[in-house]
């Protein structure tokens, strides 16, 4: 009899970040260097990262990508049931220490001969996890680029999961909030910017822009490199206002509020947790 | 003093809003030798008592006659001189209101009218002297400027610009004393261009006149009681209104509140209305000022609260415009 696997709410709470926030980003990945996403082009398939989890509807977590011609649709929280290829992870916490770099519990792999689907969607993959893994900030500019757009992307979403699946920190931020919007903005770089609404306990983020109205506040960074110090908790946030590498527009009064969403979607993300645990 | 003006923001404690007009048409009058001033019997009660004492040879007296007033005011005018006419705000705007529009307005000519006791300022003459239409009367006039004071300072900025510029004004001040809003005349006054007293993203108040006052005495509280973060406009010039400050308020807060110590036809929120409307983007909205009926017959002070244009009624509003909801709710789905 396989041994039972204790699910605790931080599991859920950081397989929801994995699901709904973090492997979407593969989309990302492929749209944004063609290098990986090119070898797409021409395919139709359906590519599935999934977790067993017996109290899930369908007894499993899952996320799809539908990919027609190259043109790849995201589908999170969404069993598909005949994929072409899928990683099935055996249970959730697996599925969270391998997403969290804590370990390499391997997935079950289907599809593992359609290997003109399964080596490119791997080739993407282990991009993401290269530059999202990292300790250090890589040095070519463009995987700054890179890496900062994953993590602007990555962040707001992450704390409008958290909210969704009923954080009590989180929902304590939002649930007494106007109509406002927290923005991440990378200065020069019109696609380096990402954004979370938040109105009486509901929550969205997006990416790019925020065009409804003016951020309630808006977190701007003089540049990729600068931006990765503070993502990367490389650098005092507070110092690096006071150096003017990060400026603050809007309600500097909120900083902290943002800062603490930020790290408790990290604490998730990085598996902080998981070392509490033991 | 920059720009001439020889009071201080001390003095505006002291002075009522018209005595600054008074003061500082005054010393316009030592400048331009073209100033005149012309008062239907109200010179006391107008301030324009000063000018009379440097300026006897100009200054007219035409007695209890608005419309008389006027239309000699768009004579002189004429001839090249710059009448300042000054009546109380609900008779140069309604009694004469024939003669503001075929006198002065398609004409042209270069007059300006400085209607005293806006508002409900005279608040315990009754509901005859409330001058609550006046801005709704005066605003659709071709060639007319339309401008609000918040208060004496800016009313001397007003006045000062009036004087400097071409073409028919209407300046509206209060009774009595206002609220100090400015301590120097330096804040960059300019005709047509709103001036943002407080930034803020959660939503904008668009005030004119002594409601400026009260609607930063709102942001603050809203600011400390409720984490708000309001923006305020000083409106203060109702035509040409500054569509821009209106515009960048609908797209950057999406919330607007205006205040004004007017009816709530035709006045500062109907300006505002348009200009929301033509821009084609949603908002929430709410006219504060008299909803369409008659004022009581009180003090200022205590009108205003009736009206709820005063700080607490502009705080109760805008908790209220806060949960107002102007869209179609979302499916609040996060982009992937």
């Amino acid at each position: 009899m396989a041994k039972e696997v204790k699910i605790t709410q931080s599991d859920l709470y950081a397989a929801r970040i994995f699901f709904y926030a973090a492997i979407p980003l593969l989309k990302v990945i492929c749209e944004s260097e063609p290098k990986f996403g090119d070898k797409f082009i021409g395919k139709n398939f359906v590519f599935q990262i999934s977790a067993l989890y017996d109290k899930a509807e369908g007894g499993k977590f899952a996320t799809h990508f539908v990919v027609e011609d190259g043109k790849w649709t995201t589908h999170v929280g969404a069993i598909h049931e005949k994929p072409d290829v899928e990683f099935e992870f055996s249970d959730l916490k697996k599925f969270i220490i391998f997403f969290t770099g804590k370990g390499m519990p391997l997935p079950k792999i289907k599809g593992i001969l359609k290997l003109g689907i399964l080596v490119p969607v791997l080739m993407a993959l282990l991009r993401m996890a290269g530059l999202m893994q990292a300790k250090d900030k890589p040095e070519k500019f463009e995987d700054q680029i890179m890496l900062c757009k994953l993590y602007l992307y990555l962040i707001p979403n992450g704390m409008s999961q958290l909210n969704k699946l009923g954080h009590p920190d989180v929902k304590a931020v939002t649930g007494i909030s106007p109509d406002r919007a927290y923005a991440l903005i990378i200065e020069g770089y019109p696609e380096l910017q990402s954004w979370i609404r938040m109105k009486a306990g509901k929550t969205m983020s997006g990416r790019g822009e925020y065009k409804r109205c003016k951020p309630f506040l808006a977190m701007k960074f003089k540049n990729p490199s600068l931006a990765l110090d503070i993502l990367m908790s490389k650098a005092d946030m507070v110092q690096y206002i006071r150096e003017e590498n990060l400026f603050v527009d809007g309600a500097p009064e909120f900083g902290g509020t943002v800062g603490n969403l930020m790290f408790t979607v990290a604490y998730y993300a990085l598996g902080t947790y998981l070392d509490e645990e033991k | 003093m920059a720009g001439g003006i020889t009071f201080t923001a001390v003095d505006s404690t002291k002075l009522a809003t018209a005595e600054i007009f008074g003061r500082t048409i005054a010393e316009l009058g030592a400048e331009n030798p073209n100033i005149v001033c012309i008062s239907p019997d109200l010179a006391t009660s107008t301030k324009m008592a000063d000018f009379l004492a440097k300026y006897p040879e100009r200054f007219y007296n035409v007695g209890i006659a608005e419309q008389n007033m006027i239309g000699i005011a768009a004579g002189m005018a004429k001839s090249g001189l710059i009448p300042f006419a000054s009546c109380f705000s609900v008779f140069a705007s309604l009694r004469a209101l024939d003669q503001v529009h075929t006198d002065v307005c398609y004409q042209n000519v270069n007059v300006k009218i400085i209607g005293t006791h806006g508002g409900t300022s005279f608040g315990q003459a009754g509901s005859t002297h409330h001058a609550i239409e006046d801005i709704g009367v005066i605003r659709p006039l071709v060639n007319m400027t339309v401008i609000v004071p918040a208060d004496g300072i800016e009313t001397a900025n007003a006045v000062k610009a009036a004087a400097a510029t071409p073409g028919p004004f209407y300046i509206r001040i209060n009774r009595g004393f206002d609220n100090v809003v400015y301590s120097t005349p330096d804040y960059g006054f300019k005709v047509g261009k709103a001036v943002v007293m407080n930034e803020g993203t959660d939503l904008t108040i668009i005030a004119c006149g002594s409601c400026v006052y009260q609607a930063m005495q709102a942001a603050s509280m809203l600011k400390h009681d409720q984490g708000l973060s309001i923006r305020v406009l000083n409106m203060h010039t109702i035509k040409p209104i500054d569509r821009e400050a209106v515009l960048a308020a609908v797209k950057e807060t999406r919330k607007i509140i205006t205040v004004e110590d007017h009816t709530v036809i035709g006045g500062l929120g109907s300006a505002v209305a348009e200009v929301v409307v033509e821009g084609g983007k949603a908002c929430a909205f709410r006219k504060l000022g008299l909803q369409d009926k008659w004022s009581a017959i009180g003090l200022h002070e205590d009108l205003l609260a009736m009206h709820e244009i005063d700080a607490e009624g502009i705080v109760k509003n805008v908790l209220e415009v806060m949960k107002m909801d102007f869209e179609a709710d979302e499916d609040w789905g996060d982009e992937v």
